[in-house]
């Protein structure tokens, strides 16, 4: 148990680095941190539609996020998981787009399907390449992240672009295929209690499976695990397979759920930003569910700090690697004093 | 057709540069043993940062010595969370990634102006420059474009030929016998680390002042990972470095070249094609590549 304690203590003193940094910047632009803040809560709790913002914007963080974990605990780095939701949202606007007619209890599954096909097919060229060729997945999977962009971009300025919309953006899907809503007056849609299902889901795995417990052996260390009879490649494709699927759907809640079509930049980094909220939540499951709520709430909130105290949504983005940076390394401090 | 030949390869030298300064930097600091996977972000704000002061000093110079400071101290922030504290390099330099993007860009948006500046001139070398066609392509360009072939050489010589290149390459592959042999591990480790951001710094510079003359958001455009992606395929040497970025680097130009002549292809696509390629030498030459042994391994005395 006593293990824990740099755990705990490490978010306390991060969050205080962050603040005080986050502070100082403010001061010397000649702002006010404290109505800075107060904008982010109000942004983020204020109101009824602001809480369902903040767990509109929690679900494609948490399956982001839940997306990197599982691959990193077998020592996999999907970078790509940007690129895979891009996708996963483009195939699950195109399946959607032609589910006219069809009722939602059908229709909805079979874009969940098409979604996580999509991630992984993303995915494939780097599983393949580590598997085959022994190429480290971090370079391939970060190119796929830019050719998806634009893949996107193309997309949506050209082929499958609404002719009557402003925007880079597609129609809208037929109205059976979004996500039903959770409270009437909010965007507070359905899959935020499937994301949480998920993470969930996916501690069970991790801790109560075979399959768990082979990934995390693999990323203790592959030789052990090779030696101790798993087969490594079977393992990659394991993690690559939920990875990849889970980025999709991370892409498919923002298309079905959140706008009802596609646009460009509907993604302001999630796959990034899954990364950070890994590391913060210790790259367990249940912590990466806190995680993602702390990292929603501040962007919400942050986008109301941006219209009324006039600072760039930006910030937020330098509070919460400075957080997470701190975090690391206090954890990583306290960890190795203790083992002198 | 030999003018749109001499603009295409021309353009491919210059477009090289930013990639090659980030690549020597990335050599060294992966040479020593560490990973710094945030050069993407740190060239984003690096571009900002000395756009912004040669336009607010009027001084190129300024800017240039802005963005070496303004990446070494970026790449600082790295060298303490991995040499000192040895927190995982890989989730660390992408926590820089989003650090350095978000600084930028908070920057930029914080302006009440939008700095733009004229992209510096080109330098013609005497008689070299008068040659037909070779002229053109390789001596009528800006500082920077002759600072990072330069550097390379320079480079790759303090590598292979000086002591300080010999601790380097020891670090990075036997810390434990360089510690024993009186190497401090961890000063050359730090050393290496700036020197990846200050490279980046200078990628970034030559990006905004030698090239666009202005910014917008992720303005490297993957030319930082492709750095890391240049230092593989030239299996961490500076000299063959060269080579490595010219193949983007004409990647890039005929890219910009087609977009400018309006050719009947998506402009995505051509936007893509750096990318194509570099997913193209990722599968066929990236096969039994191997880094130095310490690689993301912190040195810790036992």
């Amino acid at each position: 148990m006593e293990a824990r304690f740099e755990k705990y203590i490490s978010y306390p003193i991060g969050l205080l680095v962050a603040l005080f940094i986050f502070s100082a910047i403010l001061l010397i632009m000649g702002l006010n941190p404290l109505l800075s803040l107060e904008a982010i809560f109000y942004g983020s709790f204020g109101t009824i539609f602001s809480a369902g913002e903040t767990f509109v914007r929690v679900t494609p963080l948490l399956l982001s996020a839940l997306a990197f974990l599982i691959a990193f605990k077998a020592r996999f780095l999907n970078i790509g998981v940007e690129g895979q939701l891009h996708i996963g949202a483009l195939t699950a606007y195109l399946v959607a787009s032609q589910m006219e007619g069809l009722p939602g209890g059908l229709s909805i599954p079979l874009i969940a399907l098409a979604s996580f096909i999509g991630g992984i097919a993303w995915l494939a060229i780097s599983l393949v390449l580590k598997i085959k060729l022994e190429i480290n997945e971090i370079f391939p999977t970060v190119v796929m992240n830019f050719i998806a962009m634009f893949i996107i971009s193309w997309l949506c300025t050209g082929p499958i672009k609404d002719p009557n919309a402003l925007n880079p953006q597609t129609k809208v899907i037929p109205t059976a295929t979004w996500l039903p809503l959770i409270i009437p007056g909010t965007r507070l849609h359905v899959g935020i209690i499937f994301a949480f299902f998920l993470a969930f889901l996916m501690y069970l795995i991790l801790y109560k499976t075979i399959l768990g417990y082979e990934i995390r052996a693999v990323g203790l260390s592959s030789k052990a695990a090779k030696h101790g009879g798993i087969n490594l490649s079977k393992n990659i494709i394991s993690v690559g397979l939920l990875s990849g699927g889970l980025a999709g759907l991370a892409g498919m809640v923002e298309v079905v759920g959140a706008h009802h079509l596609l646009i460009v930049g509907f993604s302001p980094g999630f796959g990034y930003q899954g990364i950070a909220i890994a590391a913060l939540g210790g790259f367990d499951p249940i912590g990466v569910v806190f995680a993602s709520m702390f990292f929603s709430i501040l962007l919400i909130g942050g986008e109301t700090m941006q219209r009324g105290a006039g600072v760039p949504i930006d910030m937020i983005h330098i509070l919460q690697a400075v957080l997470v940076l701190s975090v690391l390394i206090v954890q990583r401090w306290i960890t190795v004093r203790r083992q002198k | 057709m030999i003018e749109i030949l001499t603009a295409i390869l021309s353009g491919s030298v210059i477009l090289a540069t930013p990639i090659l300064f980030s690549a020597l930097g990335e050599i060294y600091d992966e040479r020593a043993g560490v990973l710094n996977l945030g050069i993407e972000a740190i060239m984003s704000l690096t571009a900002f940062v000395s756009l912004w002061i040669s336009y607010s000093s009027g001084s190129y110079w300024m800017g240039t010595m802005a963005a070496i400071l303004v990446g070494g101290l970026v790449a600082l922030i790295h060298s303490f969370a991995c040499v000192t504290v040895g927190i995982n390099q890989l989730i660390s330099g992408l926590l820089i990634l989003t650090l350095a993007d978000g600084i930028a860009n908070f920057s930029y948006r914080s302006l009440s102006v939008t700095p733009t500046i004229e992209p510096l001139k080109p330098i013609n070398i005497p008689r070299l420059s008068q040659i037909p066609v070779l002229g053109p392509i390789l001596f009528q360009h800006n500082i920077f474009v002759y600072l990072a072939f330069l550097l390379a050489v320079i480079f790759g010589f303090i590598l292979y030929k000086t002591t300080l290149g010999l601790k380097i390459r020891g670090v990075g592959e036997n810390p434990e016998a360089c510690d024993a042999a009186g190497i401090n591990v961890n000063r050359i480790r730090y050393l290496c680390v700036i020197l990846s951001g200050v490279m980046a710094g200078l990628g970034g510079a030559s990006l905004t002042l030698g090239y666009i003359g202005l910014y917008g958001r992720g303005i490297a455009a993957g030319r930082g990972w492709i750095g890391i992606i240049v230092v593989i395929l030239s299996r961490w040497s500076p000299y063959r470095a060269i080579l490595g970025s010219l193949i983007f680097g004409l990647g890039y130009s005929i890219a910009s070249n087609l977009i400018g002549m309006g050719v009947g292809v998506p402009y995505y696509f051509l936007l893509m094609s750096p990318h194509i390629i570099a997913l193209f030498v990722i599968s066929f030459m990236f096969k039994r590549t191997k880094g130095p042994s310490a690689l993301t391994v912190p040195y810790r005395r036992k």
